[in-house]
């Protein structure tokens, strides 16, 4: 139900919430947004050569590494899930991956960090080719 | 996937209210019942005691629910999402915190079970209460910042200890001032002033490192939804600590009793009003990222100045053509056509337009001539119809689906539940509003849903990709969040003060215009709302 539902909420669920709002109740809309990446490699929106990903995303807040997921999903949807390394920190995931084909890339991530917050997110970013396509 | 994870988020924010509301009423009662209720073997005072007794045992069940299920949801979303085994959440931090909830919660709630609890049960139970606290801070913002940790848990478990202590009280203070003769429960009162002071120090004092730590500079504060929404609760804090100090000074004055006290339990029913706002807020807060780490989608004074300068409103409405196709599922990406908006903002417009009416009628219902202004609630429904039909245009009358088709989607089963909910509502208002409903029960709904919209809309954020827009979008509802609370308590307060035929007290007579200009004001901001 992905942007099904989401293009119809940004329509008509805020005007029914409004209502609700002003005079019962706001309708369910929400969207967390607790643990950041502050940083990342690759940059979210980069434009690197195919092979060797090394993949960092650097957080705001203390992650629990165990409770948490990165994957690279591929030109077409594929998703392949990351084996993680965390530093002392407990606020950087780490890991690689291999980038064989062109096409529009994204670190997708979901963190649980140590305040109990689920939050998702993704750094998009572009493979070129040899020839730079 | 996105939906069920959006659903989460909103259910997540709205239980850790919930927590916080039924923490600090447990944590306050259990404070109220050991420290302010004396230990005497009157009546009047056993009353009281009797009263702390059942309020701790509710809220400790309350506490335990929310728990549970706040634990039980994120570990649910854990396995749906990552696929995590079971047993692999069971220890996680947040699982164990719930845990220590659960099980100090247990042990305030059957120790403070019987009114006469002896000094050890006493004890135990204000240990029990400070112990719930150290679970609740060990899983609140500060424990996974990567700086100051520790200044941040002390302060966290201030601040909470302190909602317990003022907030928390107020349901206790509130049965006392009911049911107790006028002579104890103004004693019981005073007795609990010196409480609610300590608590309003402690979360004061909390506040100023928390402003320090996570909100870092004036900027941080209007530019983030952390900062925007940490004013709000500072203004609502401001609204409860006037209620407080009134009180106060009711309690500590020379007013005779039977006077002192019923003003007093009608401001401390705001209080409680403007507490369940500040605690949803607080909830709000403690599921956003920390202003100081928001960085790159800072709002500045020009880009806000821009959205809040005032124009036309415009009541034209873009043909239902112009909007964006409803997409197939499972399409990523999502941009809103300048019909989207322009579809979005007339109907701002409409509904902002209703609710000036209705104001302004609310203002005028008691002029002799105009008393058909009584029929306000009317406009409701024809706002819940406006609503229904613009809400979800691809259905019946403006799209092709079918409307009983279109119930199959649980969205649009929501939307038609909550608007059939406003138009009973709606319904109830105006036979009270017409008299034929006198029942001081009846008379309160319509006030008490205002007021818990009006938290609800705190706990409310926006799916629109634009991480700017959403806040800007935000910083419009904020204030009407705000003036939804103080309308509800307002009306309330009219309520409470009425002695039937429309004739009402001394803080009623200035209630009854409050809420009608406060909704005027959610409707003039509601005129001006746009979209870039």
């Amino acid at each position: 139900m992905g942007h099904r539902r989401t293009a119809r909420r940004t329509r008509g669920s805020r005007c029914v919430s409004l209502l609700l709002g002003a005079f019962v109740a706001a309708a369910a809309e929400g969207a967390l947004a607790h643990a950041l990446v502050m940083s990342s490699t690759p940059a979210a929106n980069a434009t690197l050569r195919a092979g060797a990903l090394p993949i960092e995303l650097r957080f705001n807040s203390r992650i629990d590494a165990k409770r948490s997921r990165v994957t690279l999903r591929a030109p077409g949807g594929a998703e392949a899930v990351l084996a993680l390394k965390i530093d002392d920190s407990r606020a950087v995931l780490s890991g690689s991956a291999e980038t064989r084909r062109a096409g529009d890339w994204a670190v997708v991530w979901q963190v649980l960090s140590l305040d109990g917050h689920v939050t998702r997110g993704e750094v998009p970013f572009r493979v070129e080719d040899a020839t730079g396509k | 996937m996105t939906s069920l994870f959006d659903d989460f988020g909103f259910v997540a924010v709205v239980l850790q209210g919930f927590g916080f509301i039924a923490q600090s009423v447990l944590v306050g009662a259990t404070f109220f019942a050991v420290l302010v209720v004396p230990r005497d073997t009157r009546d009047s005072v056993a009353i009281a005691a009797r009263k702390a007794s059942t309020v701790v045992e509710v809220a400790a069940l309350a506490t335990i629910v929310v728990a549970l299920a706040t634990a039980l949801l994120t570990a649910g979303m854990l396995v749906a999402t990552i696929q995590l085994a079971w047993r692999d959440v069971a220890s996680a931090p947040f699982v164990l915190a719930a845990i220590a909830k659960v099980a100090a919660a247990s042990v305030v709630g059957t120790r403070l079970r019987n009114p006469d609890a002896g000094p050890s049960a006493r004890m135990t139970s204000i240990a029990a209460a400070l112990a719930l606290i150290a679970a609740a801070a060990a899983d609140s913002h500060a424990i996974a910042r990567l700086d100051h940790v520790a200044p941040l848990l002390i302060a966290t478990y201030a601040h909470q200890l302190g909602a317990g202590l003022w907030l928390g009280g107020l349901p206790c203070l509130w049965l006392t001032l009911r049911d107790a003769d006028p002579a104890t429960a103004r004693r019981i009162g005073r007795r609990y002033s010196t409480l609610a002071a300590t608590g309003v120090a402690l979360i004061v004092g909390a506040a100023f490192v928390f402003a320090f730590e996570y909100i870092g500079s004036f900027e941080g504060l209007y530019g983030t939804a952390y900062g925007a929404m940490a004013g709000v609760k500072t203004l609502l804090l401001v609204l409860l600590l006037m209620l407080g100090f009134a009180n106060f000074r009711t309690l500590h004055g020379a007013l005779p009793d039977r006077v002192a006290v019923p003003r007093v339990r009608r401001f401390v029913e705001l209080e409680i009003a403007a507490g369940f706002a500040v605690l949803m807020a607080a909830a709000s807060i403690a599921s956003s990222s920390a202003a100081v780490d928001v960085v790159a989608d800072r709002l500045s004074l020009p880009e806000l100045a821009a959205r809040m300068a005032p124009a036309v409103p415009a009541f034209e409405s873009p043909a239902r053509d112009a909007l964006s196709p409803i997409v197939a599922p499972g399409t990523v990406t999502a941009s809103r056509t300048a019909g989207d908006r322009a579809w979005s903002a007339y109907n701002h417009h409409v509904a902002g337009l209703v609710i000036v009416l209705i104001g302004i009628a609310a203002l005028l219902r008691h002029r002799r001539r105009l008393r058909w202004a009584a029929h306000w609630p009317l406009l409701i429904l024809l706002l819940g119809v406006f609503l229904l039909v613009r809400a979800d245009p691809e259905i019946w009358p403006l799209g092709s689906v079918g409307p009983f088709e279109s119930l199959g989607d649980p969205e649009v089963l929501q939307h038609r539940l909550f608007v059939l909910l406003i138009a009973a509502f709606a319904i109830v208002e105006w036979r009270v509003q017409l008299g034929r409903i006198a029942s001081p029960r009846m008379s309160r709904v319509f006030p008490l849903l205002m007021v818990a919209g009006g938290a609800l809309l705190l706990t409310h954020s926006h799916a629109v990709a634009d991480a700017k827009e959403q806040l800007l979008i935000e910083m419009t509802h904020l204030p009407i969040a705000v003036l939804g609370v103080v309308a509800g308590s307002a009306r309330w307060l009219e309520v409470s003060t009425s002695h039937g035929e429309g004739r009402v007290g001394r803080e009623g007579r200035v209630a009854r215009y409050v809420w009608p200009v406060a909704l005027i004001l959610v409707g003039l901001i509601l005129l001006e709302y746009r979209e870039a």
